[in-house]
């Protein structure tokens, strides 16, 4: 994946829970922390981190998902789905209300699933999570006004129609492109994000863009309402640690040059440290397989091989990512903990090398460029310049770096012209299908590498409709087990939020892989 | 005061001399002597890195990581256990080679050949040059660097890639010099106004001098007046304009580092060293990463600001 | 004066609308799709052509800078791409003042500090406080933001404790103070530099000679003859922050999290979103006209010799 893009997921019980007590008392006041500025606040337009953080507090839709990663209830009360498993009817719930009181209605939500799909509202996430709705392409195209897919049944029941029984269809539903919006309120001014009336657990009480969001609970949300006051984002950056210390804000990531200091046990901040599990992504370094020297096998093989990940990213990156050698990040469904990839082994990377086409001479192997995107004061990390190292000791290889601005990154890798490049795919939904088909399937658009192996494409297209969960994760791991053979990508690093300190007056935060909705549970201790 | 009253007395007739006399009187400054010798002392060691340095710049072991200076490592070592002291030598290199492609990229030349044409041939041509100029001077700058820097960069060095392979030589692209010139390049097309400001207003003042009028009454060429009269009068302020420059180029190699423009890793730069450690957690914790590096471009753009200022006394000696 | 003044307003638009020419055309030819950057992962070849044709990004460039300028004169510039559903002119409207604001405070730092220091060398010309003052001031002069910056936080943050971290206030705020004196520093050191030496010259000038022969009061010396002059570097200093209120404040804003436009800016390059890119390129050389005009006539005010023609 290109950027930061994550859904929205509700996680909890795998993630750290901080300093849970049994009796909480009412814990309201006001969380304070750092925030990156949104690039908007209408749900449909949602695409990134930064808006999807804020967006899920303030917005709902009908499902979310729950902490094994099931999909649950949230404006819809139930659900049925179809003997052919295409049509899916929802009941609202009775007390579900917008911020200024009114009840969501069956109308409601099919009047917001039509301006999602509306081509004025410029959605450009609308294809991936809703096109899979009967119609929602023909109103795209501008063919109907109406999605036809859509039905209302009756005040508190919606009738959805998708083209295919797909198992991920639910799981699609709890993005910001599928939430729940007030007509009145967006009908009101172009800038009606500005004094948004959602359904979510808090209120958007301030928005000044550059300077601060401040979030206020909404007492009647349907779930359980909010136990802080309110929640204020800084957001025009600053250095954390030092306002952490400062008392300016109670939450900040530590960064590595904060670490070891942190970490004394004989510093008082040491206590006030957590550790999040990995993120759902895995970076990686792709390489165009129709590209000489890449389109031996055993070279990518040997690349691989030639690298120490356990080393890096317990002393440069002093423990901040999971070396990955799977594609699937852990507890990522599907993922399969017996897979154990191309684990560091110089000799082997040297034979390897040797029995290539290119030979063991490093002077007869074409140059390789490695291409890494670059903006403002994003130096090529120090992974690399370790992993770059471990090449040249390794194998004799030497590969120049090129760090090309982002926006030119994203048209040549789009056009299949690097030959080696350095990117990280972020979940988008909790799904195989979201990793292993949209990366490896030879036909696939997000497939930079242009790796192609028919027996992979026939365990991806046999997964896409296999109706049972076990039988289709057994798929996927068939499919991911060949990939990291064949060896399209040098596999990285599984990153996350890392360490993060918070205050001890604040409790419940949770750490969680993804982006969900979760101040909600946050309460402060005097 | 004093010395340009006794200097007035001694002043000679013949042109030439003057420069001698510019020469003894830039000697007698030692404020200007340091620096000289300073920037002398440091670019050599930036051209002789391999030599100098007792490391290599890509020379990593992590069991030596973030030690302290010592005498092992003069400058400490950074996370990958890379020497710190070796680094600034080569990144000084780096500043040599910026500074060199920033001249050979045409940004002086191009300032000083627009300010002569546009002041000495006045009216049409003077109006058309510094309208564009204006043009120029009003355009945001950074957005053009970004956006040539975007394009022509990845070409450009993708080319010389391919050239070096046919021809066999290697390490042009590494060294760097390949992305200073295009980005200079690149600044030169916006930043030739400045200077050719200062040489226009020059040639107007000496145009209408009596030894330039003397010159065209008895038919000397355009170009004999250019070169011969004029320009060996202005060159004094342009000196004095480079070495601020070559100051300010080196500051801005920083600033290109930060935007992702600049030298590629491993081969480092004070810019790159200077934006991977400038965070206010480096300099509570290992200082020394930052320091180093910060303090020699500080060295570096102080001794050519106050080079710039030495000259200037000993080339104009009417302000004192 | 008058003429010169007039030909500069004719000459203003032409240039403001070849400088909006040049940045569409370099948008347009430029590598980097703002549609690709929008679309994030979502690069469904058939989805990007729809949006390119939504956003109006299909026609001919020239067709397009018709469009918008004709919508910019009638006062609609826009909305962004990277900030969907946000006008330009609500996203930079306010950052503007507030850079504005800071620009304001670096330069009232500038003169407050850069004059009496002049001054001060001035007074002591040629003995060490001369030296070291003047010598500072070019150490400073040509010390880039990225030096400064962190120092400057250490000092008033870390050490002493009496400054906040980050933030804006507005001008009467102490936060307004570090990111001031950072942006401001290069302009105390010109002001004082320049200062002290027109305040040398001038006081050996004959007529400055000949009032303090006449008795008149040092001070009344100072005040008639030489800050007068003095000015003169300071109207420098004003035109020199107005051309770079973004380039200059970019580093600085986004060291302090101040909510202006030079960190927007930046965003704006790197998302190619056009139409603010293309608004601040005409507000900055529309600063750059109207900072050379102050320039010009402030010149003119301070020292009647100087002519324009």
């Amino acid at each position: 994946m290109k950027a930061k893009t994550v859904l929205t997921i509700l996680m909890a019980l795998m993630l750290l829970l901080v300093g849970c007590a049994k009796q909480p008392p009412a814990g309201g006041g006001e969380l304070v922390r750092l925030g990156d500025e949104p690039s908007t606040l209408d749900p449909h337009l949602t695409s990134d981190v930064d808006s999807a953080v804020i967006v899920v507090e303030v917005f709902g839709g009908l499902v979310t998902l729950d902490t094994n990663l099931k999909v649950v209830p949230d404006l819809a009360e139930k659900w049925s789905i179809s003997s052919d498993r295409k049509t899916y009817t929802f009941t609202l719930r009775r007390d579900a209300k917008f911020h200024n009181g009114k009840a969501v209605t069956a109308n409601d939500v099919k009047w917001s699933l039509e301006r999602a799909a509306d081509p004025k509202t410029l959605s450009t996430t609308v294809d991936t999570y809703l096109g899979d709705i009967v119609g929602v392409r023909a109103k795209l195209a501008g063919e109907s006004q109406e999605v036809s897919g859509v039905r209302v049944i009756d005040d508190r029941t919606i009738e959805i129609t998708i083209d295919a029984p797909k198992t991920y269809f639910l799981a699609k539903l709890t993005y910001p492109t599928a939430f729940v919006l007030d007509r009145d309120n967006v009908e009101a001014s172009t800038e009606w994000f500005k004094q948004p009336n959602g359904t979510g657990p808090f209120k958007l009480k301030e928005y000044l863009p550059g300077e601060l969001i401040i979030l206020e609970r909404f007492p009647d949300y349907h779930l359980g309402p909010a136990r802080l006051d309110t929640v204020k984002f800084f957001l025009g950056g600053g250095t954390p640690m030092v306002m952490y210390e400062n008392d300016e804000i109670q939450i900040t990531g530590v960064g590595l040059a904060d670490l070891d200091r942190v970490r004394d046990p004989s510093s008082p901040l040491s206590k006030e440290l957590h550790t999040a599990t990995p993120g759902f992504q895995t970076s990686y370094l792709g390489m165009n397989v129709s590209r000489p020297p890449f389109d031996d096998i055993k070279v990518r093989q040997a690349l691989s091989y030639a690298i120490n990940k356990d080393v890096v990213a317990s002393t440069v990156l002093a423990g901040r990512v999971k070396p990955a050698y799977t594609i699937l990040p852990p507890g990522f469904p599907g993922y399969s903990a017996d897979l154990t990839g191309l684990r560091y082994d110089p000799e082997k990377a040297r034979k390897l090398l040797a029995e290539s086409k290119y030979g063991a001479d490093p002077a007869r192997l074409p140059r390789i460029t490695l291409t890494v995107p670059g903006a403002l004061g994003t130096a090529v990390g120090l992974d690399l310049e370790a992993i770059l190292a471990m090449w040249r000791d390794n194998l004799g290889i030497q590969v120049d770096v090129q760090q090309v601005e982002f926006a030119t990154f994203l048209r040549d890798l789009d056009a299949r012209r690097l030959q080696m490049y350095a990117i990280a795919w972020v979940a988008d939904y909790p799904d195989p299908q979201n990793f292993l088909d949209l990366l490896f399937h030879s036909q696939s658009i997000n497939n930079q590498t242009g790796y192609s192996n028919p027996e992979v494409d026939r365990l991806l297209e046999a997964a896409r409709t296999e109706p049972d969960e076990t039988a289709r994760f057994q798929l996927y791991r068939q499919a991911e087990q060949i990939i990291l053979e064949d060896a399209p990508w040098v596999l990285l690093w599984h990153p996350g939020e890392g360490y993060v300190l918070i205050k001890p007056e604040v409790k419940n935060y949770l750490l969680l892989p993804i982006v969900v909705p979760r101040y909600r549970f946050v309460y402060l201790e005097k | 005061m004093r010395s340009f009253e006794e200097e007035k007395k001694k002043r000679p007739a013949r042109g030439r001399s003057l420069w001698i006399y510019a020469g003894q009187r830039f000697m007698r400054n030692k404020k200007g002597m340091v620096c000289l010798a300073i920037i002398l002392l440091l670019y050599g060691a930036g051209i002789f890195a391999p030599l100098v340095a007792p490391y290599g710049y890509d020379q990593q072991n992590l069991g030596q990581a973030l030690k302290a200076p010592g005498w092992e490592h003069p400058f400490g070592t950074d996370r990958l256990g890379r020497d710190v002291f070796s680094r600034v030598i080569f990144g000084i290199r780096t500043t040599v080679i910026v500074t060199v492609a920033a001249m050979a990229a045409g940004g002086l030349v191009l300032g000083i050949a627009m300010g002569l044409i546009s002041g000495y041939f006045g009216r049409f041509i003077d109006s058309v040059i510094m309208r564009v100029g204006e043009v120029f001077l009003a355009f945001p700058d950074i957005l053009l660097v970004i956006l040539i820097a975007a394009t022509l960069k990845p070409r450009v060095t993708e080319w010389v890639r391919g050239l070096e392979g046919t021809v066999g030589i290697e390490g042009i692209v590494r060294s760097g010099f390949v992305d200073y010139m295009v980005v200079f390049g690149a600044l030169a097309i916006v930043s030739w106004v400045g200077m050719a400001r200062v040489v226009r207003g020059q040639v107007l003042s000496l145009k209408e001098s009596q030894y330039v009028m003397a010159a065209r009454a008895l038919g000397a060429s355009h170009w004999r007046i250019i070169f011969r009269h004029i320009f060996p009068n202005i060159l004094p302020p342009i000196i004095v304009l480079v070495s601020v420059g070559m100051g300010s180029i080196a500051g801005s190699e920083v600033i290109l580092s930060w935007l992702g423009l600049g030298v590629q890793p491993p081969v480092p730069s004070l810019g790159v060293m200077i934006w991977d450690n400038g965070d206010i957690s480096i300099l509570r914790t290992t200082p020394y990463l930052l320091l180093f590096p910060v303090g020699t471009v500080a060295i570096i753009i102080f001794a050519f600001n106050l080079l710039g200022d030495a000259l200037n006394d000993a080339l104009n000696p009417k302000i004192r | 004066m008058g003429a010169y003044i007039l030909r500069r307003l004719i000459w203003t638009p032409i240039l403001l609308l070849i400088v909006g020419l040049v940045t569409f055309l370099l948008n347009f030819y430029g590598p980097g799709d703002p549609v690709q950057i929008i679309m994030q992962q979502y690069q469904d070849p058939a989805v990007v052509e729809r949006v390119r044709e939504q956003r109006g990004l299909d026609k001919p460039v020239l067709v397009q800078y018709g469009i918008y300028i004709g919508n910019a004169l009638r006062g609609n510039l826009g909305e962004s791409f990277k900030y969907r559903g946000q006008t330009v002119a609500s996203l930079i409207g306010k950052r503007v003042w507030v850079s504005s604001q800071l620009g304001l405070a670096a330069l009232i730092l500038s003169i407050v500090l850069g004059i009496p220091l002049g001054m001060l060398a001035a007074r002591w010309q040629g003995r060490w406080q001369d030296t070291s003052i003047i010598s500072g001031a070019l150490l400073f002069y040509s010390m880039p933001v990225f030096i400064t910056a962190p120092f400057l936080l250490m000092l008033f943050v870390l050490w002493l404790g009496i400054l906040p971290s980050h933030g804006w206030g507005g001008l009467f705020d102490l936060r307004v103070v570090m990111p001031a004196l950072i942006l401001g520093l290069p302009g105390i050191a010109f002001i004082a530099r320049m200062s002290r030496n027109s305040i040398v010259e001038v006081l050996s000038q004959d007529y400055v000679r000949t009032a303090r022969a006449k008795g008149l009061h040092e001070l009344r010396v100072y005040w008639h003859h030489v800050l007068r002059n003095a000015m003169i570097p300071v109207f420098t200093v004003i035109g020199l922050s107005l051309a770079t209120l973004v380039s200059g404040a970019i580093v600085t804003e986004t060291y302090f999290g101040i909510p202006g436009i030079g960190r927007l800016a930046l965003d704006a390059f790197f998302a190619r979103d056009y139409p603010i890119i293309t608004a601040l390129s005409l507000m900055i050389a529309a600063a750059y006209v109207l900072a050379n005009l102050i320039v010009d006539i402030g010149y003119r005010f301070i020292d009647p010799r100087i002519r324009y023609d």
